[in-house]
């Protein structure tokens, strides 16, 4: 379905395939003699498992499988990312409500469910803890089990983890420099003021699914995985099978955000298709992929000290995530959310600690920006408090704190790759800060705020093959989410190949052929891989022109590669013929690859700098309505450097995005607990943005700085303008009414209830 | 659960017979009998709007409709808009503008574009948000989606005239 369909330059490789809808999702694999999974969950928040009967189930025509703990045979019971204390099927308790007690497959869903209806299973319920407060209380129950808990790893100067520090403590992280009470008794105020951040939930239209089939002695799966490799050795590890035994394809994936990274429902359609004896497709509902993982909700205390003249000295921060039940990537997170509390600024002492906490809710997993905007949300809103409260401007204080280009994060890091002042400036220019109306309701509020990008741990590996006839294949392991990577990876082949973008296919994702790749998150496609596949496209050229050289006699240095042609001076010849001249008609491949990876440094606190750094501005003003606590957005101004676009339209389109998806949780989106269930639990009660919330004084400004380290001097992009949405603002409604909201989403009710409390207090400068 | 029911339709300009039991959706049954992948099952509950599909011309969420009940009816998904691998003027509009990330919500959102340019050649601001707001977009924030729609309104006569 690709004949005719004009390219332009612009155009994403994925364009026709899912604007003329024939791409192919992972909802739409279909394997002959393929049955039909669906799973039995645990109506209570905490409970321990007395027995399950599945005997009607099994009886059931048309069920070909059941699988309970019991069937947990010859293999783990459990999987996890560092640490594996997630039951693929409960076996001792249930630790939130959705828990997966068992599994069916049958011939169709409509039977599965009616077969789950006969499933029998006795609880003995028990307490449960659905908050932190509550799960650090001296009564709590336990809900994680210190056993589980694997070492912590070796971190650079400055960081370091503890596992199981204390009760329903999965992980601490610590970062620290300097000597902070020191510091605090030469600042001239220290100010100390907690923050709450949300748990929203990921909402990818394309719902949790995969297909597993065995096939001899191999397992092959077609899931949305963002990092297939890392599921695929899960698997091999789960199953007690070789990494070779696993094959793991890639469709195209209806959205992610984080949420289908790493193991989800895999293991058990495997775990079903075995027992079966045929392959068994899982597909979530929309409102089961609530009940399997959502952001981490974190509550940050920060105190800060300062000299009266604004100067940032010293900052202690304790940070305590909501984990949910099962560890997942809560230790990841404590990571990243502690590591960017500094936000964009220097400071001369820093101690930060940060606890994953678990509760008996659904699990905290992966969640686009990765602890940075629950640490952006206190950063940025402190940093306003602090300016009103010693008379200093917001905006003079940021620059007067914020770090130069190419001034380290922290001893040990690279350097900043943006000039955050500029980009400061150009959002402040745009929404006529200077100018701004105050005292009527109405108000303007800035943040700025960065997050470290590229991941780490991450070589990324790319090849190239390419046709006697110009047509190129590029393997990587980059996974197209929507995010535009495909088009972005093609275009650097395209770009130094001299070549049309449409002669670059992007191969299909298939762990027996693709070469490794750690996953795809951290914003690193564009820049990691795209350095590796660079690397790749140089190689390849290289190849050719040694080829025809040699086929030509011809010295190498003279020559150039223009649209697979060979050029001496006016000379031109194709690759095509040369390959007829040295083997006659047939065709051929030329293969190249490239590799890259940031070198470890064991003076950096991650053990390898950060290849660059995200960067997100916004500025906001807004009116607020003194009665009825609404916050109207009259214009939102978001920036974020990419560096150098590779494909305009899909880095612009990613800043875009991110910052819009923001918004929603700065002002209504948010998941809610009562009683340890789940009450925003599908797509009826849990609001997202819809068109008709997209402020008209949305604006968003693209940058290209350009001193991005990766391909043209690019860098990833996309997730800085998740970090500076909520706190703007928040800053806009202390600018418009003197009242400060401390905790997200920013509802009616809550800004009344600001307002009410700042009666009587001094007003904001 | 007996197929027992047969509904004659038109989809994408064909005659066919579906069969179905009274809870079998049309959606499923344009997946499963027709192939037509381009109608997506996301929240099945008739919220998010990605089962769009135009019934006798209205939007209609194609997971909350029941076959049985459309005997006679003119169903267009997704797969009736291009011709010969030409996009339509709204499927070129979303192609010029990427106004798309992971692909999911687009058939719904083109069909349900497509049809607000047939009630009303020139929409306005307002009436365009409402239109969209039906549907549920989780990657774009919209912003692209209303490019779309803008360049549509400034090469209108090329919708209507359905010529590509």
């Amino acid at each position: 379905m690709t004949g005719g369909a004009q390219e332009q330059t612009g155009d994403r490789t994925d364009a026709v395939d899912k604007v003329l809808a024939g791409a192919m999702f992972v909802s739409d694999v279909a394997v002959p003699g393929m049955l039909h999974g669906k799973v039995l969950r645990s109506p209570h928040p905490h409970a321990r498992l007395v027995k399950v009967d599945a005997s009607r189930a099994r009886a059931m025509p048309g069920v070909s499988a059941v699988a309970t703990h019991a069937d947990l045979v010859g293999m783990e019971r459990t999987t996890g990312w560092r640490i594996r204390d997630w039951p693929i099927l409960a076996f001792d308790r249930v630790r939130y409500a959705g828990d997966v007690v068992a599994a069916v497959a049958a011939v169709d869903e409509a039977t599965a469910y009616a077969a789950l209806e006969t499933i029998e299973v006795e609880y003995e319920v028990l307490p449960f803890a659905a908050s932190i407060a509550d799960a650090l209380a001296p009564d709590a129950p336990e809900i994680f089990d210190p056993a589980r808990a694997t070492g912590a790893p070796r971190y650079g100067p400055g960081a370091r983890g503890v596992s199981a520090p204390e009760r329903n403590v999965c992980y601490r992280y610590v970062f620290e420099k300097g000597n902070v009470a020191e510091a605090f008794a030469r600042c001239d105020h220290v100010f100390e003021d907690t923050f709450t951040f949300s748990r929203a939930q990921h909402f990818h239209l394309e719902p949790h699914v995969s297909v597993a089939e065995w096939r001899s002695n191999r397992l092959i799966v077609w899931s949305g995985a963002q990092s297939p490799f890392l599921l695929r050795d899960e698997l091999a590890t789960i199953f007690h099978i070789d990494q070779a035994q696993v094959r793991i394809h890639v469709p195209y994936v209806g959205g992610a955000f984080g949420a289908k990274n790493p193991c989800r429902m895999e293991a058990l359609a495997a775990l079903l298709a075995r027992l079966a004896g045929r392959p068994v497709r899982i597909c979530l509902t929309f409102d089961e992929s609530f009940l399997t993982v959502a952001q981490h909700g974190a509550i940050l205390t920060v105190k800060t000290g300062v000299r009266r003249d604004g100067t940032l000295v010293a900052r202690e921060s304790r940070i305590q995530l909501d984990c949910g039940a099962y560890s997942d990537a809560g230790p990841h997170v404590c990571e990243k959310a502690g590591f960017r509390m500094p936000g964009v600024y220097r400071w001369e002492a820093l101690s930060t600690v940060c606890d994953a906490v678990m509760t008996n809710t659904v699990p905290g997993g992966p969640y686009r920006g990765f602890g940075g905007p629950q640490a952006s949300w206190a950063v940025e809103s402190q940093l306003d408090m602090i300016a009103r409260r010693i008379g200093i401007d917001p905006y003079a204080m940021r620059v007067k704190n914020m770090l130069a280009l190419r001034e380290p994060y922290v001893p040990g890091e690279s350097g900043i790759d943006s000039d955050l002042q500029a980009g400061l400036d150009l959002v402040c220019s745009r929404l006529d800060y200077d100018g701004r109306e105050r005292g009527t309701g109405r108000g303007m509020g800035l943040a700025v705020g960065m997050k470290d990008g590229g991941g780490q741990n991450k070589p990324a590996q790319a090849r190239l093959k390419a046709t006697p006839d110009g047509q190129i294949f590029l393997h990587c392991g980059s996974i197209e989410l929507g995010q535009g990577a495909t088009s972005a990876l093609c275009e650097i082949v395209a770009r130094v190949l001299r070549m049309p973008r449409r002669s670059v296919v992007y191969a299909e994702i298939d762990t027996d052929v693709t070469p490794y790749d750690n996953g795809t998150r951290s914003s690193s496609s564009g820049t990691v891989m795209g350095t590796a596949v660079e690397r790749a496209a140089r190689t390849l050229r290289d190849t050719v022109l040694s080829f025809a050289a040699q086929t030509l006699g011809w010295d190498k240095d003279a020559l150039d590669l223009d649209a697979w042609h060979v050029t001496r001076g006016s000379e031109r010849v194709a690759i095509r013929d040369l390959i007829n001249r040295t083997f006659g008609r047939t065709g051929f491949d030329f293969e190249a690859k490239g590799e890259f990876s940031m070198p470890q440094d064991f003076q950096a606190p991650h053990n390898a700098q950060s290849m660059f750094w995200e960067c997100g501005w916004a500025g906001a003003e807004v009116a607020v309505d003194r009665e009825t606590g609404e916050v109207q957005i009259l214009r939102l101004i978001v920036s974020g450097d990419c560096g150098v676009a590779l494909n305009p339209a899909a880095a612009h389109g990613q800043e875009e995005s991110n910052a819009l998806a923001s918004l929603g949780q700065a002002l209504f989106e948010h998941l809610i607990y009562r009683d340890g269930v789940l009450v925003t639990s599908g797509p009826l009660t849990y609001r997202v943005l819809a068109a008709t919330d997209v402020p008209a004084g949305f604006e968003m400004i693209p940058q290209e700085q350009g001193y991005g380290p990766g391909p043209f001097g690019a860098k990833g992009a996309g997730e800085g303008s998740l970090l500076v949405v909520a706190a703007a603002i928040a800053n806009a409604i202390d600018d418009a009414v003197g009242a400060r909201v401390t905790a997200l989403p920013l509802s009616p009710e809550r800004v009344l209830a600001a307002i009410a409390s700042s009666a009587g207090l001094q007003p904001s400068s | 659960m007996t197929d027992a029911i047969a509904t004659d339709v038109t989809v994408n300009g064909r005659p066919v017979v579906l069969a179905g039991s009274t809870a079998t959706t049309l959606a499923d049954a344009l997946r499963a009998q027709l192939y037509l992948t381009g109608v997506k099952i996301s929240c099945d509950q008739g919220v998010c709007g990605a089962c769009t599909v135009l019934v006798d011309g209205a939007p209609t969420a194609a997971c909350m409709t029941f076959l049985f009940t459309l005997g006679g009816c003119s169903i267009e998904t997704i797969e009736s808009l291009s011709t010969g691998g030409r996009p339509h003027p709204v499927q070129q509009a979303f192609i010029d503008e990427s106004a798309f990330q992971c692909g999911f919500c687009t058939p719904g959102m083109v069909m349900l574009v497509k049809a607000l340019f047939e009630a009303h050649p020139d929409p306005d601001d307002a009436t365009v948000r409402r239109w969209l707001s039906s549907n549920v977009c989780r990657c774009t924030g919209y912003a692209v989606i209303f490019r779309a729609v803008d360049r549509l309104r400034r090469t209108r006569s090329a919708v209507t005239d359905g010529a590509p």
